[in-house]
């Protein structure tokens, strides 16, 4: 696995070459999006997890982890019937 | 070793909490009103272990009390589990040990003629004492300052049913509380015991007599003069219980029945109207008019339940399972044994409907429930998609104008059931409604506190947890000059 730490010591010896990367620190990868206008169109790496994530989109947005717990995301999947079966009052 | 992991549905926001939990001085935005001292004690369910069938029904989760307990603005939180013989036997063996809902015949012998009870369904103040309730057995006797469990009240020896509803009324003119219980005489039995208990706690009157089958009774109405005992499709038989099933099945083919006895009266007196086929869980109110006994209540069209499954084999209906406020009229002055039924309002809402309990058994003009509303945002990117299935608003609803007004929680929010708690000396409707909401982006409870006259403004105070509370399936309001809190 290629963890943070290793990307970035790997980026400190090639970024003169690749040059073009912006990073975007994990902790900074938590703040609001900035407004689609505002963004500037480079390529992004940013950090979800310990690990490097590429913008796959070619819209040169860092990735944002979900600001929410999503807790509700497990039943989704489920049926009407199978979530009354579970919490009918909940 | 305790093992959810065969339970996907037992995840996020839904996974068991398990544990007890006191928080002192609990965090508030807003402010609480200072006309509110005393406690909202809620009730429901948890699994201290996974069931021991897949298919068995929530309420045979065990029973957990807890309560927001207000003083001078400051708010204390308490939760514990109803500690009763079955909760202890569970927690000895480190297993379930109990089968289906209701169905003694699949359980673990070693717990044969245990109490099986999990006490998981409606908090009762009466008398000066704090009860929990469940409708298969007696109530069970809380202390209020620390809400640990003290063990089934039998009002003094002279309360002879085995069961006792989970939905007593307590009639506001005369303090006396009208209860029942039915199977009332051992499983699969068609007798139902009808109580009045004065306000000291002692038994004044008894009338025993048998429903037209062996039915689920959760509920009954009260007016000044007569009591409404509603019987539906859910059906029972010893035979069901010996093939491993879980106790209620819905038998489609059933009329609806609803029982009108006097209160003064006799087995003798009473006369049971029929109907379609409905499913009236929860009522709201009731009153005599004259010749006239009306109830209203959020009925479902069908079964609700999909865990008491129809029992032709047929596929559970979603499209039933959907309650509107409706107005029933009974005439007694008529030899038909029909009823009409009136839609009050076309939505479809959360039966769990309350109204100001100063007019229970009179005529009134507001009822509360929440319910889903559609048009307003949902941030499935916070809170995980739920599907729609959230409620996110409280209503009030105006039957006497057809109108109504509505408070949102938010938009990562679903509301449990809600309460009202009445301004002292105010009039009808004047006071807060209150309830617990599901916070899925903080993965957190909330209590709401909002004014009922003005609920489109949103509420006045919130209480945060920094967890989540168990579900719950009835909440009441309990000031603090009704019982002895710490």
């Amino acid at each position: 696995m290629l963890t943070r730490r290793d990307f970035v010591a790997q980026l400190a010896v090639a970024g003169a070459a690749i040059g073009a990367f912006t990073l975007a620190p994990g902790a900074a990868a938590l703040t609001e999006a900035p407004a689609r206008s505002q963004q500037t169109c480079q390529p992004v790496v940013s950090f979800h997890m310990d690990r490097p994530y590429i913008d796959p989109t070619g819209t040169a947005m860092p990735y944002y982890p979900p600001r929410g717990a999503r807790s509700g995301a497990p039943v989704a999947r489920f049926s009407e019937e199978t979530f009354r079966r579970m919490q009918c009052y909940a | 070793m305790v093992d959810f992991s065969n339970h996907p549905e037992m995840k996020g926001f839904f996974a068991p909490t398990r544990f007890e939990a006191d928080v002192y001085d609990c965090e508030v935005t807003g402010k609480i009103p200072s006309d509110l001292n005393g406690a909202f004690v809620r009730l429901g369910g948890d699994w201290l272990y996974p069931p021991k069938f897949e298919d068995d029904s929530p309420f045979s989760m065990d029973g957990y009390i807890n309560m927001f307990r207000f003083k001078n603005g400051i708010v204390d939180y308490k939760g514990r589990w109803v500690k009763t013989p079955r909760y202890k036997a569970d927690l000895a063996a480190h297993k379930q040990l109990f089968g289906k809902y209701r169905n003694p015949f699949t359980d673990d012998p070693s717990v044969h003629n245990l109490d099986r009870s999990v006490q998981n369904t409606t908090p009762l103040c009466f008398a000066g004492k704090l009860f929990t309730l469940k409708e298969d057995s007696l109530p069970y006797e809380i202390d209020p300052k620390t809400l640990e469990t003290i063990g089934p009240y039998d009002f003094h020896g002279k309360y002879k049913s085995l069961t006792f509803t989970a939905h007593p009324k307590v009639d506001p003119v005369t303090g006396d509380m009208i209860c029942y219980g039915y199977e009332a005489t051992g499983l699969e039995t068609r007798d139902v015991f009808l109580y009045t208990i004065d306000k000291t706690g002692h038994v004044k009157r008894e009338v025993r007599f048998q429903a037209p089958y062996v039915a689920m009774v959760h509920d009954i109405g009260l007016t000044q003069k007569h009591v409404l005992i509603p019987v539906y499709g859910f059906v029972s038989s010893m035979e069901r219980l010996k093939e491993g099933k879980v106790h209620w099945g819905w038998d489609n083919t059933k009329p609806a029945y609803v029982g009108i006895i006097p209160r003064d009266g006799e087995a003798k007196d009473i006369r049971w109207f029929k109907g379609p086929s409905r499913a009236t869980v929860h009522t709201l109110n009731a009153r005599t008019e004259g010749e006239k006994v009306i109830l209203e209540a959020a009925i479902y069209d069908g079964n609700p339940f999909p865990f008491f499954p129809p029992i032709d084999g047929s596929p559970w209906d979603p499209t039933k399972a959907r309650a509107y406020i409706r107005r029933n009229t009974f005439n007694l002055a008529s030899k038909d044994d029909g009823f009409t039924e009136e839609k009050l309002f076309e939505m479809n809402v959360s039966d769990l409907g309350r109204v100001d309990d100063r007019y229970l058994s009179l005529p009134y003009r507001y009822a509360f429930t929440a319910y889903g509303d559609k048009q307003r945002p949902f941030d499935q990117w916070k809170a995980g998609n739920l599907g729609g299935r959230v409620n996110n608003c409280y209503g009030r609803f105006d039957l006497a104008t057809g109108k109504m007004s509505s408070y949102f929680a938010g938009d990562t929010h679903s509301l449990q059931e809600v309460c009202f708690v009445p301004r002292k000396n105010g009039a009808e409707g004047e006071g807060y409604v209150m309830g617990v909401a599901s916070n899925y982006a903080e993965m957190r409870s909330e209590l709401i506190i909002a004014d009922a006259q003005h609920l489109e403004d949103g509420d006045v105070a919130r209480v945060l947890l920094p967890f989540r509370a168990t579900a719950q399936v009835h909440g009441r309001w309990m000031d603090e000059d009704e019982l002895s809190f710490a």
